[in-house]
């Protein structure tokens, strides 16, 4: 039987980044007794939890429960550790984030998770070139996929300076963000993206910017700086990941496949509406399937065969 | 399994009244044949109308409590429902049952209940108004255990009983029926293919699921059906395989807060729109069109081995825009596509 409950967490803290966002850390609280036994679940013998919080995959989100208010899908920043703290990064958008928003370190919330399908991680684990797209809070998905290989990155360089082998700062396997954003207050998750700065190559883009100071920043969206990313490869991207406004992620996956990426190795992270997270409540329906289940990564692929299926290409919403 | 004849319904009414919840479908006072329980000395003769309502909340509750928070955990509310009995269901009705059953198999609150119900189902002998059950192979006869037991009226106040599943012969032991002639279901086979035969010609319906599964039926038809719509969501809500929900948080007395699930219309405007605003099914047409996909699409039969739609003709019915199943199909047909 499925389970519709969840396990009970505590707001630890929080820190505001950008316009009404913030990076929460939340800690699992051992779950009521009583739900164990009737789902006859196997919590791990230390943390008593209903759900495997400690096999969350990149890309995986979560149902945040605000008890007042009701229930929204969240994406990790950081799968939970050993102690159940994981976080979060939120936007204050509609009634249930508002409600959180009010919200102080110690108050109990709910979670219900890990689901869905994350990012191919099989692919960008060895010999792959990554492009990663992200527009405004998209980054949010991307985030822990990042942090991955760059702690890879830093791991490598500490070997081969123990071993005294060559520098290796051109090294075979690369990952390139484009990060695109309306206007400089826009820009999100500042942390993270401070953390990654000399590891990775990160373009920036706003759709609002007039100074042109910045080498790293212009003015137009992710298609603008496209080719200068891909040039900055020095071999072709084998593998390109999407999040963002939907409208952006069809123009960038167009782009990408004329450049020659395979529909199979594009791949996006889809935003619904949902209600249950376990495909009962069809808030998420992308024709005949529900993201929830069989997202919310899709590759280009599937996602065209889709949208093919139902003709919805003409119905997006540009706001 | 085996057959009874029995002269005398009222007789397996009662019996089944004093172990279960009595419930079968009477006229209401307003004249509309609707599902109702009824305590043993309120049983009527049964009917053989189609009710306005299926039987999905029964199961799939039109609202009901997933949980309570009491501060500190989120407790499970499983409705316990007494064992309870749907006498005398149509087949696209009970057809309805079996896909749900399948769409809610892991889903605990409907279980519970589902478990607790008795089925017994009622042969059509002749057709109903819209009805096209044939055409979508629910009925008009009860398939194969759906039903615990089957009830087939011979005429005169004759019927056969069916047993179809364990559940149903533990339901009427003890009863001392009479077992019917080897050749009461070959009669039963002749009434039900007589009764196909006086349902009209709805080949109109059949290829319009052809076109529709051939994906050329442009975005302007839907649209220009969606100007129709009115978003009631009355065929969503009489559809027996219509199943979507929205939850919603309520306040309780002693400040704990109770999550309900509440049955939802993908024809709504707002069913997909997301906090940011944004709504990937924001025009109307993709909306209708998406409906009807569910209801035909062949990609649910793959699923689920059947259309999601069982030919009962309640949203022909209901649909004050006029875009009911019926309506639908004669549209498609009228624009002359390619199939």
């Amino acid at each position: 039987m499925l389970n519709h409950i969840p396990d009970s967490i505590e707001l630890v803290d929080y820190v505001d980044d950008g316009e009404q966002a913030r990076h929460y850390r939340f800690r699992i609280l051992p779950s009521n007794k009583g739900n164990i036994e009737k789902y006859q679940l196997q919590p791990s013998q230390q943390h008593h939890w209903q759900y495997n919080w400690g096999k969350v995959q990149p890309g995986q989100f979560f149902m945040l429960n605000v008890p007042s208010l009701g229930e929204a899908p969240f994406t990790f920043t950081e799968a939970p550790n050993k102690q159940g703290e994981f976080r979060a990064f939120i936007r204050k958008m509609g009634q249930v984030t508002s409600q959180l928003f009010t919200m102080q370190p110690g108050d109990i919330l709910g979670a219900r998770g890990p689901f869905g399908r994350g990012w191919p991680l099989n692919t960008t684990s060895s010999n792959n070139n990554t492009l990663v797209v992200a527009g405004g809070c998209g980054l949010a998905p991307l985030v822990t996929l990042i942090d991955n290989f760059v702690n890879r990155l830093i791991a490598q360089r500490a070997i081969s300076v123990q071993t005294n082998q060559e520098s290796i700062q051109e090294e075979k396997q690369q990952l390139v963000l484009i990060y695109g954003a309306r206007n400089k207050g826009a820009q999100l998750l500042t942390p993270e993206r401070a953390r990654w700065h000399e590891h990775i190559k990160i373009f920036n883009t706003l759709d609002e910017y007039e100074e042109n100071k910045s080498a790293t920043t212009v003015q137009g969206s992710p298609l603008t700086v496209l080719p200068k990313a891909l040039g900055f490869f020095t071999s072709p991207p084998t593998i390109a990941m999407l999040c963002g406004p939907e409208i952006m992620m069809k123009s960038v996956a167009t782009s990408l496949t004329e450049y020659g990426l395979a529909s199979n190795t594009i791949f996006l992270a889809l935003e619904r509406r949902m209600h249950c997270a376990v495909g009962l409540c069809g808030h998420c329906y992308i024709n005949n399937q529900y993201v929830c289940k069989s997202g919310p990564t899709f590759s280009w692929q599937e996602y065209q065969e889709l949208i093919n299926i139902s003709d919805f290409s003409t119905n997006f919403s540009s706001n | 399994m085996k057959t009874y004849l029995i002269d005398d319904l009222q007789i397996l009414q009662l019996h089944l009244s004093h172990y279960f919840q009595f419930n079968q479908v009477i006229k209401n006072s307003d004249g509309q044949p609707n599902w109702q329980q009824l305590l043993p000395n309120e049983i009527k003769p049964l009917i053989d109308e189609k009710p306005q309502t299926s039987a999905k909340g029964f199961f799939f509750a039109e609202q009901e409590n997933l949980l309570i928070f009491n501060g500190e955990f989120f407790q499970e509310t499983l409705p316990t429902p007494k064992a309870f009995v749907l006498f005398g269901m149509q087949s696209c009705d009970l057809t309805a049952i079996h896909y749900q059953d399948q769409f809610f198999k892991d889903d605990p609150y409907y279980q519970a209940r589902r478990q607790q119900c008795l089925l017994v189902g009622l042969d059509c002998i002749t057709p109903c108004k819209n009805g096209f059950c044939p055409t979508v192979n629910a009925g008009p006869g009860v398939r194969d255990n759906y039903a615990d037991l089957i009830l087939h009226p011979l005429g005169d106040q004759q019927w056969l009983v069916i047993e179809q599943s364990d559940k149903g012969v533990q339901a009427i032991k003890g009863l001392r029926l009479k077992e019917a002639r080897s050749n009461a279901l070959t009669k039963r086979e002749v009434n039900l293919t007589h009764c196909e035969q006086l349902f009209p010609d709805d080949s109109y319906i059949t290829q319009g699921i052809k076109k529709i599964n051939a994906g050329n039926i442009p975005n302007t038809f839907w649209q220009k059906v969606a100007i129709q719509c009115l978003g009631c969501s009355g065929c969503t809500t009489l559809c027996p395989t219509c199943s979507c929900y929205g939850t919603r948080t309520l306040k309780q007395d002693n400040n704990h807060f109770s999550q309900q699930r509440f049955w939802d219309s993908c024809l709504y405007e707002g069913f997909q729109r997301e906090a940011s605003f944004n709504n990937p099914s924001v025009d109307a047409g993709s909306r209708v069109h998406r409906f009807w996909q569910h209801k035909f699409g062949d990609a649910y039969f793959t699923d689920f081995s059947r259309y999601g739609c069982v030919g009962c003709g309640r949203c022909e019915e209901t649909c004050p825009g006029v875009i009911g199943v019926h309506s639908v199909m004669k549209r498609i047909e009228q624009e002359n596509l390619d199939a």
